[in-house]
């Protein structure tokens, strides 16, 4: 049908034109955004219901099951004190892993912008390794730094510590480990955002005759406020999703110890094929990361009015 | 004047010193490849074992076909990011030179995934490629993941930085936008491709959950579960572990090496302003 009203219009119509109509239709603007809606629709948009659709039933792809049980998962999860206690794991781990890549991050970047360092593209690359390495693979590698007989960090700072088999040092470890493979991207983050700051505040400043560090914080460290809100959004977001490292360097121990909210989903849903209940505290993560972002933007958008 | 050389000598000598502590564990790594298992668990001695042999490297190609696995890791990783970075590139270009209603809620769509924790999507997703019947194929570790957020936020901000008076005289030579996409804007979006290319690469080699569930042929396997399992298997032979690790290392150093230079331009760009 719709071809042969596009026919006739071809033939009534001149040359250039015609070439004009067939190149209309498959303009760049109507393809890519037909396949992104029809690619949208299949990957993101139908598995995002599903989720949610199974986290109101029990669903087991082992045994064929996917029988509705209304709000039974969440009341599951929501009295399941390993659920908290890995709650309360992921808010240590995420508080201290970001605090620590914001600190370290503007700390470097300052470094390497001011214009006492020399060879800042060599220390910049030195810098930014670990957070260009593979995650599973490094974490091997400080599994191996952590181990008490022959890791490195023991003998180096002689402590007797049993790091990732110890319920109090477990955590610590992991979190060391993340800084460490994380603070690269602050670095560079923040050394863009220092490079674009206006020269000539920095002038009418030093005019002034305010100190180091009173220009630090009453020009620089506000002026980097986007940069700031913009590493700490995306490390909560990340680290609510951490599991690799725990996978690889502690399996979660000792005992729960190191369980992290994705930790636990990925044990409920593909150590145990719980997809039910696995589905219902992805929704909940889900759910808390949305809150937690918005919070963050609301609260910076804030303190942007006030200093205005 | 003086002072000033004086302090910017132990300003970059300190920082150095740091920098040698970063990378330390790739070191310690790399010269524990190189080692015997009895060098690297003897508990008197050194930090770092004395390195005398090439047995490890060998070994773990023997037991563990060490190559394939890299060689199909190279493949997904390589394929996915040249995929993701054209994809990113249109949608970037669509979104920031394009009119169409709609425009800012679709956009806003694509942004919003990145926002989305892989747990809400990995187990339908996981359903959905058992029912198409995609197991143990590389459609399944590519095509579910071939929309970045990130990619087209990206080039969005880059491309939306290119002046409208070039595109507008590129299509009043009559260039579609198609071509003026591929003939103009491409070429002026180096930084943006590499700062993707490094992140797209890296994210890919290092995936590890969904080829875990994806592929169970060990053939087709991708080094990061690869490394898992040998870890499972000989968790003691700490040589063969240390070699596998550095090897899944090197090629995104190499990535990360290629496109460096123009990387820190992209992110700049990406980001801040």
């Amino acid at each position: 049908m719709s071809t042969s009203t596009s026919k006739s219009r071809h033939t009534t119509s001149t040359p250039a034109r015609r070439h004009l109509a067939l190149g209309d239709i498959l303009s760049m603007r109507n393809v890519s955004v037909v396949l992104l809606i029809a690619y949208f629709a299949v990957f993101m948009a139908y598995p995002i219901f599903k989720a949610f659709a199974g986290s109101l039933h029990e669903w087991n792809p082992l045994t064929d099951t996917y029988n509705w049980v209304g709000l039974d998962n969440f009341a599951q999860v929501l009295t399941d004190s390993l659920f908290w206690k890995s709650i309360w794991n992921t808010a240590v781990f995420s508080f201290f892993s970001i605090l620590f890549r914001v600190v370290i991050g503007l700390a470097l970047a300052m470094l390497l912008t001011s214009k006492l360092v020399k060879a800042k593209d060599s220390l910049r690359g030195l810098f930014y390794m670990p957070t260009i390495t593979p995650l599973v693979a490094v974490s091997f590698v400080w599994m191996w730094m952590f181990d008490p007989q022959f890791g490195m960090i023991d003998k180096i700072t002689g402590l007797d510590i049993s790091w990732l088999n110890d319920s109090k040092w477990a955590m610590p470890a992991i979190i060391i480990m993340t800084i460490w493979k994380d603070f690269g991207y602050a670095t560079v983050l923040y050394m863009g955002g220092i490079m674009s700051l206006p020269k000539d505040v920095y002038e009418a400043v030093s005019l002034d005759g305010a100190n180091k560090w009173q220009t630090f914080r009453s020009i620089t460290l506000p002026l980097l406020r986007p940069t700031t809100l913009l590493i700490v959004i995306t490390s909560l977001i990340s680290y609510l999703q951490a599991y690799v490292q725990i996978l690889v360097m502690t399996g979660g121990g000792p005992g729960t110890d190191t369980y992290t909210i994705s930790y636990l989903i990925y044990d409920q849903a593909f150590q145990k094929y719980n997809f039910g209940v696995a589905s219902a505290m992805s929704v909940i993560l889900f759910a808390l990361t949305g809150v937690l972002t918005l919070l963050m933007f609301k609260a910076s958008g804030d303190n942007l009015e006030e200093t205005r | 004047m003086k002072r000033n050389t004086i302090a910017s000598v132990i300003v970059t000598a300190l920082l150095f010193v740091l920098a040698a502590v970063t990378i330390i564990p790739f070191i310690w790594m790399l010269v524990s490849s190189f080692a015997p298992n009895s060098e690297i668990v003897k508990l008197t001695g050194g930090v770092f074992p004395t390195p005398s042999t090439i047995d490890n490297y060998i070994n773990i190609q023997d037991k563990f076909n060490f190559l394939r696995l890299f060689a199909n890791s190279l493949f997904v990783a390589s394929l996915k990011t040249l995929l993701i970075i054209y994809i990113s590139a249109v949608l970037g270009y669509v979104f920031s030179k394009l009119h169409f209603r709609g425009r800012n809620l679709l956009f806003g769509m694509v942004l919003a995934t990145m926002m989305l924790p892989w747990a809400v999507t990995i187990i339908p997703q996981y359903d959905m490629m058992v029912q198409f019947g995609w197991l143990d194929t590389y459609r399944a570790l590519i095509i579910p993941g071939l929309v970045s957020g990130f990619g087209v936020f990206l080039f969005r901000q880059s491309i939306g930085g290119i002046s409208d008076e070039i595109i507008e005289a590129a299509r009043l030579d009559g260039a579609s936008d198609w071509r003026i996409f591929h003939q103009v804007v491409l070429p002026m979006s180096r930084n943006s491709i590499a700062a993707l290319a490094i992140f797209t690469f890296l994210w890919n080699w290092e995936d590890y959950l969904w080829p875990f569930l994806m592929i169970t042929d060990d053939d087709k396997q991708l080094l990061s579960v690869g490394l898992k399992m040998f870890s499972g298997q000989y968790g003691t032979d700490y040589g063969g572990l240390f070699a596998a690790t550095s090897v899944a290392i090197i090629p995104v150093v190499i990535v990360y090496m290629c496109f460096q230079k123009q990387f820190i331009a992209g992110i700049a760009t990406g980001s801040g302003k």
